[in-house]
């Protein structure tokens, strides 16, 4: 074995790896079968009780609404800053100081924490004495209670998640167009094609890789939100932005429930592996790689 | 006359040219203007003096005088600069690691030819699908029989090893010509040798772009040090921020917004040092990294 060496040096990262990632996967089926309560020292197999209730009591305990608010903020803020990323690309695309420094200022919220990002939303969105309702007031007449409706909450969410990320994907969107040749531009060109024409035929297929990059990578990280929902909301109105990974939070460490938290674990994993992987499988297929 | 009318429609479309870049250049300056108010909002409302702060109108600069004094206030409020180093050490221990145990693997990857290769490498790709926010209740309980609650060794475990820094690495080091290798192999290199002279300076823009990346996670983190951190020793920033709004009583929350500001605005301070030293690399390097 001549790269036993280049074995070695996979060695200490797959044992972590093993450790961090996939160890926990089969803990969590163990403990899928268990009654485990923190609280308690001891527990006992109980055989497909924790399934049971899952299933059988999915009117009550909360997980499918859960569900479907992480959904609501993946797929707002994905559809948000795929768009407005790839508009603002085309928007800052010129070469100058000027739009390179207005570049940098749209990247700039990247850098800000997630939980910082929340904190000045907050004082922004404060029903009372922020500014965006002293701005609603004077252009429509109106004040809303931001972070206490349900529908609103889940918006602010969504926009403070935006704002942090989409100068990430303009980013990127400039990269894959400067990929693009200019010959197929000037071909068209040659043909008569108008702006609108050259955008969805040319740049927007030829940035279908750019596209599953960032869907692929920002799918997981828009669906495992934590931070926003309990700086902001704490999950709140009524459940409204209670997210899935602030639910199974709550369940393991406020109710102690690990055994619970351990089923709705399982099917989260099992939700994020199948999307991603039926997006692999589609990309495989549809996207063009020629640009 | 037909002359005339083409140079007429000539001057015409450079007429409509130019008054479209004064368009893009407007809305440009406007895009950039709203990114940039959530920002803007956070260093003025740091400035205010609480009685402004609920006063019956937002106004864009202070009214009621300049009050730097919030600043000390964080001071007095939260061990601000004991948070501070806790997630610095915290960010440096993470980076040392996922980037040792990383670029070993990344070049095991890419570089070796061993049995179960292949079967390995998509155990790695697999875990870019587990992220710790669905584990954690199995890690939880093994750094808790560890006896880690509360220390930097188990805030670091979950994120000790980055899948994705493997994947883009292994990437690059892929893409770098064999004959670079052999002539490092004639000169006596060994594997730490190539990497230190050959690959890592080859793949400069994509080794730093990684390692912001982890940068940024680790500067970030909150869910887990959340869970984790019990008392001000290892407790980082991100939650110390969040623990200073909350130390403050509901109704009189929104006049010490001023102090959460101040607090926000100062710990942004060493990322963006970062970034401005940085910019020029991570510009280029964030898109080079998605091209692969």
């Amino acid at each position: 074995m001549e790269s036993f060496q280049e074995f070695l040096c996979c060695v200490p990262a797959m044992a972590l790896i093993l450790l961090v990632a996939y160890y926990p996967i089969v803990e969590l089926i163990r403990i899928s079968f268990t009654d485990w309560n923190l609280i308690r020292p001891t527990y006992t197999y109980v055989g497909l009780t924790n399934w049971k209730w899952l299933f059988e009591t999915w009117q009550y305990n909360h997980v499918l609404n859960s569900f479907f608010a992480t959904l609501k903020f993946t797929v707002g803020h994905m559809v948000i800053i795929l768009v407005a990323g790839l508009l603002m690309a085309l928007l800052f695309n010129r070469m100058s100081r000027g739009f390179s420094f207005m570049r940098s200022v749209v990247f700039l919220p990247h850098y800000v924490a997630m939980t910082s990002a929340a904190l000045i939303f907050m004082v922004i969105l404060n029903k009372q004495y922020g500014v965006a309702n002293v701005i609603l007031e004077a252009v429509a007449g109106i004040r809303v209670d931001w972070l206490q409706t349900g529908s609103l909450a889940m918006l602010s969410m969504i926009v403070i998640a935006s704002w942090r990320s989409v100068g990430y994907d303009m980013l990127i969107y400039l990269g894959g167009m400067q990929g693009i040749s200019r010959d197929y531009y000037e071909a068209a060109m040659l043909d008569g094609a108008s702006g609108v024409t050259l955008f969805f035929n040319i740049t927007l297929p030829l940035l279908a890789p750019t596209t599953l990059f960032l869907v692929v990578t920002q799918f997981i990280s828009s669906m495992k939100v934590y931070a926003v929902a309990d700086v902001l909301t704490a999950g709140g109105p009524y459940r409204a932005t209670e997210v899935m990974v602030y639910l199974i939070y709550t369940m393991a460490f406020v109710d102690f429930r690990v055994d619970r938290a351990a089923v709705v674990s399982i099917c989260f994993f099992l939700f994020l592996l199948v999307v991603t992987a039926l997006t692999m499988n589609v990309s495989e297929r549809k996207v063009n790689y020629d640009a | 006359m037909g002359k005339a009318d083409s140079r007429l429609d000539f001057r015409k479309t450079r007429r409509r040219k130019k008054l479209l870049r004064l368009a893009q250049t407007l809305a440009a300056i406007l895009v950039t203007l709203v990114m940039a108010f959530p920002l803007y909002w956070m260093f003025i409302t740091s400035l205010k003096s609480g009685k402004e702060l609920i006063g019956p109108t937002a106004s864009f600069f202070p009214t009621d005088g300049i009050h730097w004094e919030n600043y000390l206030k964080v001071f007095e409020q939260i061990p601000f600069f004991r948070y501070l180093f806790n997630t610095i050490y915290l960010t440096a221990l993470t980076l040392v690691i996922q980037m040792g145990t990383g670029i070993l693997a990344a070049y095991g990857f890419a570089r070796g030819n061993f049995p179960l290769k292949n079967t390995l490498f998509i155990l790695v790709l697999g875990a870019l699908m587990i992220p710790h926010q669905v584990t954690f209740v199995p890690i939880y309980i093994l750094v808790a029989n560890l006896g880690w609650i509360d220390t930097f060794a188990g805030l670091v475990l979950p994120t000790s090893v980055s899948a994705y820094l493997i994947f883009m690495l292994r990437q690059n080091f892929m893409s770098v010509d064999q004959s670079y290798l052999d002539a490092g192999k004639i000169d006596g290199l060994g594997i730490i040798g190539t990497l230190r002279h050959i690959l890592i300076p080859m793949c400069r823009s994509s080794v730093a772009t990684v390692a912001f990346v982890t940068v940024m996670d680790g500067w970030n983190n909150y869910f887990w040090p959340k869970i984790l951190s019990k008392t001000e020793q290892t407790r980082p920033i991100s939650v110390g921020l969040v623990m200073l709004k909350n130390s403050f009583e509901q109704s009189v929350q929104s006049q010490n917004y001023n102090v959460v500001m101040a607090a926000v605005l100062v710990s942004m301070i060493p990322v963006v040092i970062l970034f401005v030293l940085n910019q020029k690399n991570m510009l280029t390097g964030y898109s080079k990294a998605a091209m692969k």
